[in-house]
């Protein structure tokens, strides 16, 4: 009978957590093995082809030569096996024609599953997740993000995942997106940034973290932030984040 | 019997280096074929016997089977001309009829590829100096001038520059070689080379190539190798870039 009780428990435990939208998307996905195709509504600025890129997710705009790039609905390419979510797989734009089972959602409903997959799941899972979070219209999914950051339970290439996408909105927020670095020794500035996030042992990370908070060269703040996603201390990039998060 | 014994006395003769006659003019004489020379290699060289071959100046080599062992270089020949050129440390000789020179002094073979590298290309041409290079000889001064002749291929003039810093050649003498390096390729190797000395006047040359050299490239790829660097000077190099 106790073992029975604490397992009990222990199911109800985290579903006790997540809002009841994400209990019962979270559940249809994998009500059945096989893929599932997820649609939910996506930021206005995002764009793709809707069936390979993902573009302007802050509106900032890259060029994919003549490929159109259409704003559309987000599609998640779920991948259930034996119950468990193994494989997600995004993109935006026109829905093509599938055969796969298809779960229409809310945004909301879309943005509390795709938080518990990035809070629990598995590295891989949880890091497939990151980017249909950020797609998520009218979903702000900061907080979320730069709490996976600091959380040392976490795997460090989930943390990871997550910085990197709090790193473009930081930028974004900070009106970094587009700097450009024309001159000569901005491109050595740059350079110097570069160089710093490829040292040994974080040698370069206090250098980093100076750039990003207080460099007047806006191309080299925003490669600062950049690269402190990828070879900065999580938690001290996270806390970096949120400051600059608040300021402006 | 007798006959015999001539015979063994002839080969003998053949093999041994005739009196007075250089290096590069027995390899003149043979037109076709293959010759096959051995020389002593510096003490820190060693090899496994097939063609790897490491040197244990940087730290060593650790499970390897690398044995130290003369160096032996087979020279390939065609229609008068050397058109190729192999090394390898503590291999066995061939057995396929090569033109046998047996041992030769390491300084003259040393001296004799430097020359030859000038005028061959390809990868035969990188074998000669890192061959040169391999010999219990001083060859600092060659490589030097190798690295600065302009005639020679831009590929030996790397190798060149390469072992002239692995040499016991004073950085000073590295640093002096800055104003004949011009070519983009030969500058980027010219700033690895120095970044491997790993110390003091190095580190100033590599800071003076990532503030001044007319080549934006250049000066990022000094930068780069000042970022491996754990020299303080390096990274006060950087905050000073970053607040300028």
């Amino acid at each position: 009978m106790r073992p029975f009780f604490f397992a009990f428990a222990a199911t109800l435990a985290p579903l006790a957590m997540a809002p009841l939208g994400a209990q019962s998307l979270a559940s249809r996905v994998v009500e059945h093995d096989g893929s599932v195709e997820v649609i939910f509504p996506s930021r206005p600025e995002a764009c793709g082809d809707g069936r390979s890129f993902i573009s302007h997710v802050f509106g900032n705009r890259n060029d994919f030569g003549d490929r159109p790039c259409v704003h559309g609905p987000a599609r998640v390419e779920v991948t259930v096996m034996d119950g468990e979510v193994t494989r997600l797989r995004s993109f935006v734009g026109p829905v093509p024609p599938s055969a796969n089972r298809t779960i229409t959602a809310s945004a909301a409903d879309a943005g509390a599953w795709l938080t518990q997959v990035v809070n629990g799941a598995s590295a891989r899972v949880a890091q497939e997740a990151v980017v249909p979070l950020v797609l998520v219209d009218e979903f702000e999914p900061w907080d979320v993000l730069l709490r996976v950051s600091r959380d040392d339970a976490r795997p460090l290439a989930v943390r990871r995942a997550a910085l990197n996408w709090v790193g473009f909105d930081v930028n974004h927020h900070l009106g970094l997106d587009d700097a450009s670095a024309d001159s000569e020794d901005d491109e050595m500035r740059r350079q110097a940034v570069f160089v710093l996030s490829q040292r040994a042992k974080r040698d370069g990370t206090a250098e980093l973290i100076d750039a990003a908070r207080t460099s007047r060269h806006p191309s080299v703040r925003r490669d600062a932030i950049f690269w402190l996603s990828q070879v900065g201390e999580p938690t001290a990039v996270a806390n970096l984040y949120a400051d600059l998060l608040k300021s402006r | 019997m007798i006959r015999l014994g001539l015979l063994t006395a002839a080969a003998s003769l053949a093999a041994a280096p005739l009196l007075g006659q250089s290096l590069a003019s027995r390899v003149d004489a043979v037109r076709e074929g293959t010759i096959e020379m051995t020389f002593a290699s510096r003490p820190d060289v060693c090899g496994d016997g097939r063609g790897s071959i490491w040197t244990t100046r940087g730290g060593g080599y650790n499970s390897y089977e690398c044995v130290h062992g003369p160096v032996r270089v087979t020279i390939g020949r065609s229609d008068g001309q050397t058109v190729s050129i192999r090394s390898c440390v503590a291999c066995r000789p061939r057995t396929d009829g090569a033109t046998q020179f047996g041992d030769v002094p390491a300084d003259e073979v040393a001296r004799y590829l430097l020359t030859v590298a000038v005028g061959i290309g390809g990868t035969s041409a990188d074998k000669a100096v890192s061959a040169a290079a391999l010999a219990d000889a001083n060859v600092g001064a060659e490589l030097a001038q190798l690295a600065r002749n302009e005639n020679a291929t831009i590929s030996s003039r790397k190798q060149a520059l390469f072992w002239f810093g692995q040499s016991d050649a004073p950085t000073k003498d590295l640093i002096a070689l800055d104003h004949d390096l011009t070519s983009e390729t030969l500058r980027k190797q010219y700033v690895f080379v120095l970044s491997q000395r790993h110390d003091d006047a190095a580190v100033d040359k590599l800071i003076d190539v990532a503030r001044h050299d007319p080549n934006t490239d250049v000066r990022k790829q000094a930068m780069f190798w000042l970022g491996q660097s754990h020299e303080p000077k390096a990274l006060a190099f950087f905050r000073d870039i970053l607040t300028r």
